[in-house]
């Protein structure tokens, strides 16, 4: 066996491109685990390190938000701190708290936070607060605004904008808070709205005594409601609840690394496809000398085997240049992770490998079975019996898959399944495959059709090389597939994008009827709110006549988390144009109801005047009636709660939107001028007009579909690869057929349009299919997000056209390699060969 | 004697034209490999092939024959020495030249693989003038393909045709341009007795009936005795001549020179 593998890598340079294609794609998943982990890592750091803290008291919680959402803990009353520090073995305790400060002037790309004082931590001048007109800040701040100790610093808090003075400057190593004011605990409890209670109480042990032994000390005089926890514990909440959001990207992006890898088994199969019909007459010899057939599988096998471990490693090696690009691209979503090294952990380096190398076996299966169907006589005559299977089993096999991946997506989609995403992913998966075992059907007709316009241009050489994409319709059909796959999901984010932009557009034109809407900066890293105080300044601004604000927060249904929206039941509809029956339903919500989406409810068996249980993490669960039924796209939430329930049940009160409108007469740049005034003091508001809220809507879904697809460009490139990979193993195969077109007169330059024609055909087949694809998925994933507010279907056919274009090119530029080695050449060859 | 006097420059220039031959080679050295591995394929060749006639090359394996043939056809270059086809000295010429060379003014038939898989019978016929983006002569064409009685086969693909029809094409192909000279490397070497005898009428037709230059590499005596001059090789040198040979005479300076 090892002899006849070693026939095999004789081809080793054949091989490379065919390995750099699946060591791309493992590089992807390899990439992929290392960011995770290496994220993971950060945020344990972070977690953590810092403060030297062995135990925490806080009020119990009845769920625990998701994607490290501030937390929505019920408080504790200060006056547990004397309890707590009463207790034999607490060396230390202190009131934790935080919440909203903004030190006036700051870079608005900071989350404005303020906390308590509490001790440890980096001082890097001067002392801790201890009155009520001191403050410490962060050395970076100020750095930035140019303050030293003693100075006065102005800080917008709860009431109004106060000035402090700077008795300390402290780095903060929480990357997430950098731009941390820290009051006193009497003033903080002032200036965060919070007279009385604490987040939570840390805690420091006497040297000598374990932190179980004082959980179980302090858990003893607590009162019900209240627990303590070790460090160590909290922490790892902290760290899990971060995690549970990155499983979330962890998902999404080994998505984009399975969709890589099928890219990268087309290619490989193909690649092993022509490799056995190129050694027809060598397996042939191997067959009449007594190979057996499991021999000649094998020695296909092992080839396979040597390649995808290759790769493999290589892949895991790239893959940490890849977490690295993927953590650029993480950043331009707004997601900064501070400095850290890399973490690869062996876990890694055995995913890549097994995927690799799985995907390059199973990929080559088909091909190491075929050459076992080369006769001995294979040997004398070079042909292979094989013709490929019947025109009538591929179609009933293609329809098939492809008919059973439409159902499966469609399931997915309209179906009411729990997780619809596998089902989704899957039925896509196999439409793709589907349509890849048919293509060999039509791939004559179709590259004869798309070679007729380079025909008329090139004239010889374009016509050879279009009969040279026609005369092996599997071939160039598997090729195409490759290029079909990366475009089709390209395709489909140009799609969603184009509908997504257009169902905003019409949402907010149509139903927005607010003339402003105040937002918070996005602020990479959190989810931040407005101040109540903002939409207060603003009801007593002249000129405004309505001020109406939305909150957002997250709940748990059945212990999994979901999102709801409050709104004032008195003004959203003033703000918001709804359809009559969401509009009656919103008057209809009190303080202790909840409107629900039509089918939402549906699907949970709620009707009108059942109660809701819904779980807050600060008051646990609580029964809300539903008080009516909605359908509308315009609100992005499956639950409605108005702002007394929101401020019942939840710790944190910050706006996400503040809708105004202004008094008749007064024009909008009167408005905005008012509005500008009014909140000069608030510099994390944003005050947007209808326009600026379309562009931000807009910028939205770039920032969000820009990363996908740069991703997804990699599983194209893959293709491209392909083609390269498959050209430049015909063209060894052509060798003689290239020595008589050179012998009757064909230049070089010819030659290589000949090549690159052939290219530009696979391609430009490969990227119409994708882009016909990626319209019905489209359309079956734009009809089903109809809930998520895309109501609008439109295909950016400019877009689209322009992709078919650039494949193409992307195609001639993979066949230039080829091509010039196809120039290079010798005549002689055709007559020498053989 | 008068008359030819009177104009000697351009009687002289005439002369010349005709004598010229179609294709020479002076002091041909071929070395292929080097140091201790070099083989001298040519030895020092001269030998000129004449208009409107039908040279065969043969000598034993070995002798160089297909070398002199893919030299002086420009498909291959020589060590030492010079090939001209015409006038041209092939060596002077750049991949470009020397492929529009070949496009235009040689032909070629070679022992096997001599058309294209995916084009047609009447499109390997044309493909010449099609890369040099030339419409066919109608009247030539239909000429040359009645003539080689491919009038039904022109819509078949090469693998619907049998060996010999397949080499009437690639025959029909090489007289297409109208080139100068025609080189044919093993014409008959893969076909059957019937098939070649056919092949070889036509080469024969083509020289008589269109004044077509042929030189052709063979070691079948039958073949070689349907030329008019027979060039023998050994050991990379021109060891022997015949002019209009028979089978038995081929045979009998190939029984010398062994």
């Amino acid at each position: 066996m090892g002899r006849l593998a070693r026939g095999a890598l004789a081809h080793r340079m054949r091989l490379v491109r065919t390995a750099s294609a699946v060591a791309l794609a493992v590089s992807l998943v390899a990439g992929t685990f290392v960011l995770t982990d290496t994220i993971g890592s950060a945020l344990h750091q972070a977690t953590t390190s810092g403060e030297d803290i062995d135990l925490v008291v806080r009020a119990t919680s009845a769920f625990t938000p998701q994607g490290g959402a501030v937390s929505e803990r019920e408080r504790v009353p200060d006056s547990l701190l004397a309890t707590v520090m009463a207790v034999p073995g607490v060396r230390e305790a202190w009131g934790s708290l935080t919440g909203y400060a903004e030190v006036v002037g700051a870079a608005a790309d900071r989350p404005a936070i303020g906390t308590a004082w509490s001790p440890g931590g980096a001082m890097v001048s001067g002392r801790a607060p201890t009155s009520p007109g001191e403050v410490v800040i962060d050395s970076s701040i100020a750095a930035q605004q140019g303050l030293s100790l003693g100075d006065q610093v102005k800080i917008l808090v709860q009431g109004a904008v106060e000035e402090f003075t700077i008795t300390g400057l402290r780095k903060v190593n929480d990357y997430l808070a950098s731009s941390q004011a820290m009051f006193d605990l009497q003033t903080a409890q002032r200036v965060l709205g919070q007279l009385g209670t604490l987040d939570a109480i840390p805690v420091r042990a006497e040297p000598g005594v374990s932190a179980e032994t004082m959980r179980a000390r302090i858990g003893d005089v607590l009162p019900e409601r209240y627990e303590v926890v070790t460090f160590d514990q909290s922490a790892k909440e902290a760290e899990e609840s971060w995690s549970r959001a990155l499983g979330f990207l962890t998902a999404a992006l080994l998505m984009f690394a399975a969709v890589a890898l099928l890219v990268g088994a087309f290619l490989i199969f193909n690649t092993f496809s022509i490799l056995v019909a190129q050694r027809t007459r060598e397996l042939g010899l191997l067959r009449a000398m007594g190979a057996s057939r499991a021999q000649v599988t094998g020695s296909v096998l092992v080839e396979a085997l040597a390649v995808g471990l290759v790769a493999s490693v290589a892949g895991v090696v790239l893959g940490m240049g890849a977490a690295k690009g993927l953590l650029a691209l993480m950043r331009v979503v707004g997601f900064d992770l501070p400095d850290v090294s890399v973490v690869f952990r062996p876990r890694t380096a055995a995913a890549g490998l097994v995927c690799g190398v799985v995907v390059t076996l199973v990929a080559a299966l088909g091909p190491a079975r075929r050459a076992t169907r080369i006769s001995p006589v294979a040997a004398i005559t070079g042909v292979s019996a094989d013709a490929g299977g019947s025109p009538a089993r591929r179609l009933a096999w293609g329809g098939g898959v492809t008919l059973a991946g439409v159902a499966v997506l469609l399931a997915g989609l309209y179906g009411e399944m729990s997780r619809p995403l596998p089902a989704i992913g899957l039925g896509a998966a196999g439409l793709l495959v589907g349509v890849a075992m048919l293509l060999p059907l039509i791939a004559r007709p179709a590259a004869h059709l798309l070679g007729r316009p380079l025909v008329r241009l090139c004239g010889q050489p374009a016509l050879l090389g279009r009969e040279n994409a026609m005369r092996n319709p599997r071939r160039t059909a598997a090729t195409a597939a490759a290029a079909m796959i990366g475009i089709t999901l390209v395709g489909v984010v140009a799609i969603l994008a184009a509908s997504m932009k257009a169902s905003a557009t019409r949402s907010i034109t149509e139903t927005l009827r607010a003339d402003f809407v105040v937002a918070p900066r996005p602020i990479p890293g959190t989810a931040a709110g407005l101040p109540t105080q903002v939409a207060d300044k603003l009801r007593r601004t002249p000129g405004v006549a309505t001020v109406s604000q939305i909150r957002g927060g997250q709940w748990g249904l059945e212990g999994r988390a979901q999102t709801l929206l409050a709104v004032d039941p008195a003004t959203v509809t003033e703000m918001h144009e709804l359809d009559t029956v969401s509009a009656a339903a919103a008057r209809r919500l009190d303080d202790r109801s909840v409107l629900v989406r039509e089918n939402v409810a549906a699907r949970n068996g709620w009707k009108v005047g059942d109660q809701v249980p819904m779980t807050f993490a600060r008051t646990g669960t609580r029964e809300l009636r539903l008080a009516a039924t909605f359908s509308t796209s315009t609100v992005r939430s499956d639950y409605v709660v108005s702002l007394g329930a929101y401020k019942a049940n939840y710790a944190q009160q910050l706006d996400t939107f503040v809708d105004v409108r202004l008094a008749p007469g007064v024009t909008l740049e009167a408005g905005r001028a008012a509005l500008t005034a009014a909140l000069a003091d608030f510099g994390t508001a944003e005050i947007r007009d209808r326009t600026q809220v379309l562009d931000a809507s807009r910028r939205q879904v770039d920032t969000l579909l820009l990363p996908v697809t740069a991703l997804l460009a990699l599983s194209v490139l893959i293709a491209l690869l392909g083609i390269t990979n498959t050209l430049a193993l015909s063209i060894s195969e052509r060798t003689r057929e290239l020595g008589l077109l050179r012998a009757v007169g064909m230049a070089r330059s010819q030659l290589r349009s000949m090549v690159r024609a052939e290219a530009m055909i696979i391609s430009c087949l490969g990227a119409l299919l994708g882009v016909g694809v990626a319209a019905f998925f489209g359309w079956a994933l734009v009809t089903a997000m109809g809930d998520l507010g895309v109501t609008d279907l439109v295909f950016p056919t400019g877009q689209l056209a322009g992709l078919v274009a650039l494949a193409t090119a992307a195609g001639m530029v993979a066949g230039v390699l080829p091509a010039r080695r196809a120039a290079r050449q010798g005549v002689l060859d055709a007559v020498a060969a053989e | 004697m008068t008359m030819l006097l009177r104009s000697p420059a351009d009687l002289g220039l005439d002369l010349e034209a005709e004598v010229a031959p179609a294709a020479r080679v002076v002091d041909a050295v071929k070395v292929y490999g080097k140091g201790d591995a070099a083989v001298r394929a040519l030895d020092g060749v001269n030998v000129d092939f004449e208009r409107g006639r039908f040279t065969a090359i043969m000598g034993p394996s070995g002798s160089g024959k297909s070398t002199l043939l893919h030299c002086v056809a420009g498909l291959d270059t020589l060590t030492y020495g010079s090939a001209c086809i015409g006038d041209v000295d092939l060596g002077r010429l750049d991949d470009r030249r020397l492929t529009r060379l070949r496009r235009d003014r040689i032909g070629f038939v070679f022992q096997a693989f001599n058309l294209l898989p995916t084009l047609t019978a009447a499109e390997n016929i044309t493909l010449p003038l099609a890369l040099a983006g030339k419409k066919p002569d109608q009247q030539w064409l239909d000429l040359i393909i009645d003539v080689v009685g491919l009038r039904d086969r022109l819509g078949h693909r090469p693998a619907e045709l049998s060996g010999g029809q397949q080499q009437r094409v690639a025959v029909a192909r090489s007289l297409v341009t109208r080139p100068e000279i025609i080189f044919a490397d093993e014409p008959t070497g893969n076909l059957d007795s019937r098939s070649g005898g056919e092949l070889l009428r036509f080469l024969r037709l083509a020289v008589d009936e269109f004044g077509q230059t042929i030189v052709m590499v063979t070691h079948d005596p039958v073949a070689a005795a349907k030329t008019d001059r027979i060039v023998f090789l050994a050991d990379g040198r021109v060891v022997d001549e015949l002019h209009a040979p028979t089978p038995d005479s081929v045979v009998d300076r190939l029984k010398r020179l062994h």
